[in-house]
């Protein structure tokens, strides 16, 4: 017990190390969290100067607590998606997504079969590649004052539309890798939209009764009950093959029809904090650097193609929104920033463990997550540069 | 004066007005309670961050604005000044030697100088008391007088130590 305690103490505070020295240098937590992870975990880097530093190992404990921060970072996109703006400005939003995905995704497929993957590992390439980091975007946006301008409204939507077609992609994808040939594939999908469907129409309907389940004065027995909740609910999804990133997405959606989302912003999200950092703490602990390597001229071809789409596709987008030349080059720059998102979908693949899904998948979107939050962060602070530099100065 | 709102998903919710001209005022209120002013000269400038408030001065500031803004008073000693004489309100001590007198009986102007404008007992007031009105204890007499004629009054409706 000792042993396992003292580990987790030295992650915990590796990780809030990590994060106070990202904050200093002004950005993302996210890559932080994942390097250090890299640091004190048994891979490689394993000594500097002598000193062992393979301090924390892989043990079934981090591993739940990197579970449940993918379980509750879901949790969160569901409570806060806000299906009323989704449907006032479905028609922008619906233009400015599908472009976004089929430049980005298209893209992603297009570098996986060009490098000989097969149709499932393509399918989590693209994935990984495609979707945005909304926790980085977010938070830059809200640094650079963006949020109060007309360029957050697409980069918002985009990001909102994305987060469906997250939540569809891994859905399918759980039940169709968990399965072997195309019948037990097709019952998987069945029970998956079997198991979310009764969730949402328990969350659609039984809204009334789920706002009284939850209405307690007490905090302590407020955060209890959700995070028990939240939690079964993923266990019993992932008991019955169902993505559990998922369940957790529709619960929140169905939960944020309740009174009780402002409170559970309050009191809930420290949680979801300390679990979200050790998810990405366990990221690097499981990640070997040398695989890396390896995957190189991939990472490259990767890093160079999605960031251009990413660009051209969020400029374009500005169009549907009337933006300027200058607020359309900021949706692309907006959109590059890369993280959580990809993180999930490649321990989902770590998850299944065939062919290049077990080792290589994972060790690439690490590379890959890194280089492009903090590519990311850094074009969305450098935009006026850039725009002016394109000829699209202010006026 | 048109206020656009809209959710931000992962942060809250922001609210766009129009203050006059082209000008625009964006008010973004993070789901931790911070709040966040920025102000945009016109409908196509960048916006800039005027100020970021926390929770209760956010609440403070909102509450100025409003004009609702209340800073408690002291409540021992409430005092309206007129000229000479004040109006205070005194405690009818159970052991008094007026209670269960009438004010008539009681005969405090004369007495003392002083005048009882009201009685409040309990969540009841009695406005302008006649003089059959029933002094209780625990009653608290609304009175008008200099402070000299006050500090007589008091020292009759103070409790009775002898």
């Amino acid at each position: 017990m000792a042993e396992l305690l003292l580990e987790v103490g030295i992650a915990l505070t590796a990780v809030a190390l990590a994060g106070a020295l990202a904050n200093r240098v002004g950005l993302s937590v996210i890559p932080a969290y994942i390097v250090v992870g890299i640091l004190v975990g048994p891979n490689p880097p394993s000594s500097v100067l002598g000193i062992s530093l393979n301090l924390v190992s892989d043990s079934e404990f981090i591993q739940v607590l990197a579970e449940l921060g993918i379980v509750f970072l879901l949790f969160f996109l569901g409570l806060e998606f806000s299906v009323d703006q989704l449907l006032r400005d479905r028609g922008r939003i619906s233009a400015a997504g599908g472009v976004d995905f089929a430049v980005n995704f298209g893209l992603g497929v297009a570098i996986g079969l060009l490098f000989g993957w097969t149709l499932l590992e393509t399918l989590f390439l693209a994935g990984v590649v495609y979707i945005s980091s909304s926790a980085v975007i977010t938070k830059s946006l809200i640094e650079e004052g963006w949020i109060a301008n007309d360029e957050s409204g697409p980069i918002l939507g985009t990001l909102v539309f994305e987060d469906i077609l997250i939540a569809v992609y891994l859905a399918v994808l759980a039940a169709v890798a968990g399965g072997g040939d195309l019948e037990s594939a097709a019952l998987s999908v069945g029970t998956a939209f079997l198991f979310l469907g009764g969730l949402t129409a328990v969350a659609w309907y039984g809204s009334g009764w789920l706002d009284r389940f939850f209405r307690t004065s007490s905090d302590e027995l407020f955060i209890l009950r959700v995070v028990g909740v939240t939690t079964l609910v993923a266990g019993a999804a992932l008991a019955l093959g169902v993505s559990e990133a998922v369940a957790a997405f529709f619960l929140g959606t169905g939960i944020s029809q309740t009174a009780h989302v402002e409170r559970i912003e309050h009191i809930v999200a420290p949680a979801r904090d300390i679990f979200a950092a050790v998810f990405f703490f366990s990221i690097g602990l499981t990640t070997d650097v040398t695989l890396i390597a390896g995957v190189a001229a991939l990472l490259a071809v990767a890093v160079v193609a999605t960031t251009v789409g990413k660009f051209l596709s969020g400029t374009f987008s500005g169009r549907f929104y009337d933006l300027d030349r200058r607020r359309s080059l900021r949706v692309g720059l907006g959109l590059v920033p890369r993280g959580e998102f990809s993180l999930v979908i490649a321990t989902l693949a770590a998850g299944i463990g065939t062919g290049r899904l077990a080792s290589v998948l994972p060790a690439f979107t690490v590379g890959y997550v890194l280089v492009m939050s903090v590519l990311g962060s850094v074009l969305i602070q450098q935009a006026d540069t850039i725009t002016d530099a394109l000829g699209a100065s202010s006026g | 004066m048109t206020v656009y709102e809209t959710d931000v998903p992962g942060v809250g919710k922001k609210f766009e007005v129009e203050i006059g001209g082209d000008e625009r005022l964006v008010i973004l209120l993070h789901h931790d309670g911070k709040r966040e002013i920025f102000h945009k000269a016109d409908s196509d400038a960048d916006a800039e961050r005027l100020f970021t408030l926390q929770g209760r001065l956010a609440r403070e500031v909102g509450a100025i604005l409003q004009g609702a803004y209340f800073q408690p008073v002291e409540t021992d000693e409430v005092e309206v000044p007129l000229g000479e004489a004040i109006i205070e309100w005194i405690d009818v001590d159970e052991t008094a030697e007026l209670v269960d007198q009438t004010l008539g009986d009681a005969n405090l102007r004369q007495r003392t100088g002083a005048s009882i404008v009201a009685i409040q007992r309990g969540s009841d007031t009695v406005p302008n008391p006649g003089p059959d009105e029933t002094i209780a204890a625990g009653d608290i007499l609304v009175t008008l007088g200099t402070r000299e004629e006050l500090t007589k009054l008091e020292g009759l409706v103070e409790a009775d130590d002898s």
